[in-house]
């Protein structure tokens, strides 16, 4: 993966003697080029094994199954993405999916001319929460893991609190138009991750907001004697990725026509790992939406994949959790090798 | 940073403790009456004290049941969640324990777990039941079990004989280890064992959920296309998932379940899943309070009937909505003298004709 930098510039620049175009194509271009898009190539490794091994993995209908699985995880991972940058971390996304969901389901439950309403509802949620987050942050100077695991068990208890202790049940069916229905033949969640991700590739390397966001993880003090106004940036990552988390639980309650409270437990751990194998720092200011793109992909792909070789659910954590690092791992190497 | 906030804690955490204590102490003078009274009269009030394992959807049916058996037979119950921690259930006994309930009734979190709990209910004779999970102790006054190897034959039975008896099933299972899986898993498997010409395709677990069996069945239909004939659901929700997985990839494919939970029941009445197992928590947990109360009232019962799921078809499938979803309160209503007449027939999952 690419490794992005403190403020937004093109990925050619990093390597002087590369971008002479008479070095094009020789060895050591190869072994560079290897060596930057490690991420990408190993990608294309696992999906070449298997569409070697299956048949059907390549298929139209297969990998629209797997942009359908990937949408909701695709948003908090989009949220997650920007928390990141500024240094914080976000645990809190798979219960905002929860309680957002179980508002949503509430909100439609016997009135199915509510259908807007309920997605409505499920954004402001999702925003109001992560608002709380992102003012324990800035204002109140929380650490983001604290302060989102406080929010990560009062959203999860919540949602059973809207479900009086139990799932909605009994959803009308238009319910589940929000996520099945097609727009320019494409399920819905699938264009909403499509145009999350263009949109904030756009923001985070077109716009001031997105360099501001990448200043205040890249060295804070720098940035507020540059002029930052770091906590209004630092609240405002919080506030997306829960605006998101909403988002992404009333198109999961919609496509399973359903709320159950326990909707999107651990999300958050997937979240992070589509992020850091993005190429994201933890400790900020280094990542990009592409990155995160890509990591996510390869988590779903393994997903997609590893079912339809019918390989078992305890195996298939056991090679995820190891790809998961292998792939970070390359990623660190390759970096090292770059400089 | 000084030591306040450290002394605040500890100050909050004694006050705590202190309450607690008092808060237990207190449970006993009420107690010593009751079990003085109880020696005189057959039907005096009596306390159970009950900790579930989780607020499931299952438990809030259960919940119901309880406290309509509870009022029409003068038992005071003392209800707690222990949120799935075996510890948090472990302390919930001892403070019933230490309250002097009459009797304890657990749906356990882990089959393994309580040993000392039950030892010393038993110490201080207060019968100990397990009711809906088996609990691993030989100590235990009684048990309310439905018989998951019993759900698991009767659905693999529903779907071969929808299939006659020949072509390619998928099984969605539960969290891989825990006894409802293990135990539905070797009643579909009792019953493939008879049909030589019905394969598995492919067995994997969803974790009981709707959202991560829908991506789960989706890959299958992916990986095998028009080869899969059949879907059996450990539960209503993966079931209903692989409903949802079925419409996406538009085919048809007959479904069945467990569990009788609404939407289930929808579904069955839809004709989407061809039928399901009811385990109406309602009924299943009433139950076991009931027996609980005759134990600890030392009145004649069997102590350990078991819940045989009803088999739930489109025929049979409007009564049981209405118990569940559309008249709840009414099937509430004559739920005590349900409960009375099961025990005496030994069928406690008999849910009558109305």
């Amino acid at each position: 993966m690419t490794t992005q930098q403190m403020t937004p510039v093109p990925d050619t620049g990093t390597s002087a003697p590369e971008s002479e175009p008479a070095g094009r194509f020789t060895a050591t271009w190869v072994r560079d080029q290897a060596i930057r898009r490690a991420m990408v190539i190993v990608m294309v490794l696992i999906i070449a094994y298997f569409s070697y091994r299956s048949a059907r993995f390549g298929t139209l209908d297969n990998i629209q199954s797997i942009a359908v699985a990937a949408a909701p995880f695709a948003l908090i991972a989009l949220g997650q993405t920007l928390v990141i940058l500024t240094g914080g971390i976000d645990l809190s996304v798979g219960s905002v999916i929860a309680l957002s969901a179980m508002a949503a389901a509430a909100t439609v439950k016997d009135h199915p001319e509510r259908l807007i309403l309920s997605v409505v509802v499920a954004i402001v949620v999702g925003l109001v929460a992560g608002a709380v987050n992102g003012f324990l942050v800035s204002r109140v100077n929380v650490p983001p893991f604290i302060a989102t695991l406080g929010m990560l068990t009062t959203a999860s208890g919540l949602a059973y609190v809207v479900g009086g202790g139990a799932p909605i049940n009994g959803l009308p069916a238009e319910f589940g138009e929000i996520a099945n229905n097609k727009v320019f033949g494409l399920q819905i969640p699938v264009l909403v991750m499509i145009v999350g991700v263009i949109l904030l590739a756009v923001v985070m390397r077109r716009t001031s907001y997105g360099m501001r966001i990448y200043a205040v993880g890249g060295n804070p003090v720098a940035a507020q004697i540059a002029g930052v106004k770091t906590k209004r940036i630092l609240f405002s990552v919080y506030a997306i990725s829960g605006m998101l988390a909403g988002l992404s639980g009333v198109m999961l309650a919609s496509r399973v026509i359903s709320g159950p409270p326990n909707l999107g437990q651990g999300y958050e751990l997937d979240s992070i790992a589509a992020v850091v194998i993005g190429g994201a720092s933890l400790l900020g200011g280094r990542g990009s939406i592409w990155g995160t793109a890509l990591g996510l992909l390869l988590i779903q792909t393994l997903n997609n994949g590893l079912d339809i070789l019918i390989v078992p659910a305890y195996w298939q954590s056991v090679i995820k959790g190891v790809l998961i690092v292998a792939a970070v791992a390359v990623d660190v190497w390759s970096a090292r090798r770059r400089t | 940073m000084s030591n306040r906030p450290l002394r605040a804690l500890t100050v909050a955490l004694t006050g705590v403790a202190l309450l607690s204590a008092a808060a237990c102490g207190a449970g006993d003078p009420t107690k010593n009456a009751g079990a003085a009274a109880g020696t005189a009269g057959g039907t005096a009030r009596i306390r159970v004290g009950i900790s579930v394992y989780d607020t499931s959807s299952f438990i809030t049916a259960g919940k119901a049941g309880i406290d309509a058996y509870a009022k029409a037979n003068n038992i005071e119950v003392l209800f707690n969640s222990a949120n799935l921690d075996v510890n948090t259930q472990a302390s919930q006994v001892d403070q019933f324990i230490n309250a002097g309930v009459d009797a304890i009734i657990v749906v356990p979190v882990q089959a393994d777990s309580l040993a000392p709990q039950v030892a010393s209910a038993k110490a201080k004779n207060i019968p100990f039941l397990a009711v809906n999970a088996s609990l691993n102790s030989k100590d235990l006054a009684g048990s309310v079990l439905p018989d998951d190897v019993k759900a698991g034959e009767q659905e693999m039975q529903m779907m071969a004989d929808k299939l006659g008896g020949k072509g390619n099933i998928v099984v969605l299972q539960g969290p891989l280890g825990q006894s409802g899986e293990l135990d539905r898993t070797k009643g579909i498997q009792n019953i493939l064992a008879k049909y030589p010409n019905m394969k598995i395709l492919a067995k994997d677990t969803a974790n009981w959920k709707r959202d991560e069996a829908v991506n789960k069945t989706k890959n299958w239909l992916s990986s095998f296309g028009n080869q899969v004939n059949g879907i059996v659901g450990e539960n209503d929700d993966m079931g209903l998932g692989a409903l949802q997985a079925t419409r996406e990839a538009g085919v048809k494919i007959p479904i069945v379940g467990v569990d009788g939970i609404e939407d289930g029941l929808k579904a069955v009445t839809s004709g989407d899943f061809i039928g399901t197992n009811l385990q109406n928590g309602t009924v299943e947990l009433a139950a076991g309070l009931a027996v609980a109360a005759k134990i600890a009232r030392k009145q004649d019962v069997n102590k350990n009937p078991v819940y045989l799921m009803p088999m739930v078809t489109s025929e049979n499938v409007a009564l049981y909505t209405k118990h569940i979803v559309t008249a709840k309160d009414a099937f509430l209503a004559q739920l005590p003298a349900l409960i009375e007449a099961n025990l005496k027939t030994g069928k406690i999952a008999d849910e009558g004709t109305s």
